[in-house]
């Protein structure tokens, strides 16, 4: 059972293939997706800088994997620059749930050296760092407040020296240490060119939201994965997301595309369609709201079984009304449910993070080893993107992934007009990723709406074309053959063809 | 009385200097248990104030040592802590009093005057 929090099978694919002699000792941040960005943790004995605005998450983080280091048997000495009393630190951390009282002053200790900085200077603090390191016998150092250590310098050059001699330290007896600051490191700033590895924490307004992204700038040693990853901060602490099209740049399994076709569920549909959808593929069911997409989607799903799990992955109806919805339809969605042939996870279409979406997709496909996947709609993703043009790359991770899991996934994409001249598709570059094409529309002929399904493409699969005529009558949605001859009937005005 | 105070926060250790040398103490301290023994050795005080968690050597350390220690053994000891209170209230022999952070400064300077009037000194 995989957990895509943690794509450790890719994150090792990269390390092997750049490091074919030898792989650097490595240790769990203890942070979900953290060790995804840099290429399977952090290097033992490494030292990193942590960067960002005060709000960022440093201190956050930098007690989590203290705390994780601590709870895998280790010992933590974190050590402080700030004004701020540890006591006061224990107080907000106490929020979280890493947080465990028990292990202060046994497996992590909390040591001030603002008195020692101030009365002696930086060589005093690197003095008191050796003698406290080798007396703890610690395997992590973590110094909040490099930015204070930099205004007590007289140059740039104390601080440099002061990380160098630091970092040399820790390292001879293989100690990781972490060196948390607010201050900009620049690239060209001494103490970056010193460290292994910097993590950069962005707290930004985009628009009206607040969006966290962090960044792995340097990474000596390993290959991170490159660019910004969101990450959020809850009760639980900080969880990072790794973008899906750099941790599942080449899927996690071998795709092997099975030809047969998987019935779909739906009346009449596998007759036009030479026996159903590919096995292993993506359908884009494309048309406006009311046409009967989500129906589609319900009859795919009460075809599922306990062979053939499925998922209903969805952005607007809650359980509650789908399952309200399908006994409308004359489907017992309700008795898959309960028999766990299919689960309902709703992502309500508010403030979302899309990558954190993907993976609880995956983990959640990949639980169940689901087989027929409905998503309505692809667009709840591209409302939670905060930078649509990489929604290709994405979409393109996210299918090939699904494809080389051997699910057959079915996701909606809501056409703007109701009756149009023009028919919007997504952008060339999405449709081009999804094996299957399908497009349902309400159509008014004969001072009648009507519902129509044409099929425009099948993945290696001949099909009809005609537009069909879909029933919606009690037995869920139903093709009982071709729409009467007409034109215009995929812009939804149709006109009979006179005889 | 003369007291030596062992603090590696500096708000904390500067706060619990002023009250104490408002209350008419002559205050010494240290920012961790090393220095504070050194100061214990050469200023002989009614009484020490520590905290637990600190660089170099601990508060328990620190007590551990000076009981061990027949000239300095008699000195009572007050621990101010933040987390380790549990640790010390079962360590009696070491400590007199164990004070939980945060705590009432008012509290903690009746019991410094308390401790200074059992010993007869102001």
């Amino acid at each position: 059972m995989g957990c895509y929090q943690h794509p450790w099978p890719h994150g090792h694919f990269v390390l092997m293939r750049l490091f074919v002699t030898q792989t650097l000792p490595r240790f769990s941040t203890g942070i979900p997706g953290l060790d995804t960005v840099f290429g399977g943790g952090f290097v033992e004995g490494a030292s990193y800088i942590v960067q960002g605005q005060p709000g960022a998450g440093k201190t956050i983080l930098g007690n989590q994997i203290a705390f994780a280091t601590a709870a895998a048997g280790k010992k933590v000495l974190y050590v402080t620059l700030l004004a701020e009393t540890h006591d006061r630190l224990f107080q907000s951390l106490s929020t979280l749930s890493f947080f465990e009282k028990d292990r202060l002053g046994s497996n992590i200790v909390y040591v001030s050296v603002f008195q020692t900085l101030a009365k002696e200077g930086l060589g005093a603090v690197v003095d008191l760092l050796r003698k406290e390191t080798k007396r703890q016998g610690a395997s992590l150092i973590v110094f909040d407040g490099l930015l204070n250590a930099r205004d007590r310098a007289e140059t740039d050059l104390d601080v440099k020296t002061f990380v160098a001699e630091v970092q040399s330290q820790a390292a001879f007896v293989g100690c990781t240490v972490l060196f948390l600051t607010s201050a900009g490191v620049h690239d060209d700033s001494p103490e970056h060119t010193m460290v292994d590895g910097v993590l950069e924490l962005h707290d930004e307004l985009v628009g009206v939201r607040t969006v966290r992204r962090l960044r792995a700038r340097k990474s000596r040693g390993s290959a991170a994965l490159g660019g910004y990853h969101q990450y959020e901060i809850s009760n639980e602490g900080i969880s990072v997301f790794p973008r899906i099209e750099a941790a599942l740049h080449t899927p996690s399994a071998i795709d092997k595309p099975d030809p047969k076709p998987l019935r779909s569920g739906i009346e009449g549909f596998d007759e036009i369609t030479g026996g159903g959808l590919p096995q292993g593929s993506i359908t884009l069911l494309i048309g406006p709201s009311g046409c009967g997409k989500t129906s589609f989607g319900l009859n795919f799903l009460s075809a599922s079984s306990r062979e053939e799990p499925g998922l209903h992955f969805g952005f607007y109806e809650s359980p509650e009304r789908l399952l309200l919805k399908a006994s409308a339809l004359g489907l017992d969605l309700k008795g898959n449910v309960e028999s766990e042939e299919v689960e309902i996870l709703w992502q309500p279409l508010t403030e979302n993070l899309i990558d954190k979406m993907a993976y609880r997709l995956l983990d959640a496909v990949s639980a169940r080893g689901v087989k027929r996947l409905f998503i309505d709609s692809l667009g709840g993703f591209e409302r939670a993107a905060v930078h649509p043009p990489r929604l290709v790359e994405f979409f393109a991770a996210l299918t090939n992934e699904l494809r080389a899991m051997g699910v057959t996934a079915v996701g909606t994409w809501e056409l703007r007009d109701l009756f149009a001249s023009g028919v919007a598709a997504p952008g060339p570059e999405i449709s081009s990723l999804l094996d299957n094409l399908i497009m349902m529309r309400q159509v008014e002929i004969r001072s009648e709406y009507k519902r129509v399904l044409s099929v425009l493409k099948i993945r290696d699969q001949s099909f009809q074309a005609a537009p069909q005529e879909v029933y919606i009558d009690g037995h869920g949605l139903a093709i009982r053959g071709q729409f009467e001859q007409a034109t215009g009937i995929s812009t939804g005005l149709a006109k009979p063809l006179e005889a | 009385m003369k007291i030596v105070v062992a603090e590696d926060e500096f708000l904390i250790a500067d706060l619990l200097v002023v009250s104490l040398e408002d209350a008419g103490h002559e205050v010494h301290d240290a920012a961790h248990g090393v220095d504070a023994l050194k100061l214990i050795r050469s200023l002989a005080p009614d009484l020490v104030i520590t905290d637990f968690m600190m660089p170099l050597m601990t508060g328990l350390e620190l007590a551990e040592t000076m009981k061990a220690d027949s000239v300095l053994q008699g000195i009572p000891i007050i621990l101010v802590s933040g987390a380790q209170g549990a640790i010390a209230r079962s360590r009696t022999d070491l400590f007199d009093l164990v004070f939980d952070k945060p705590y009432a400064m008012d509290r903690l300077l009746t019991a410094v005057a308390d401790l200074g009037g059992k010993r007869g000194q102001p």
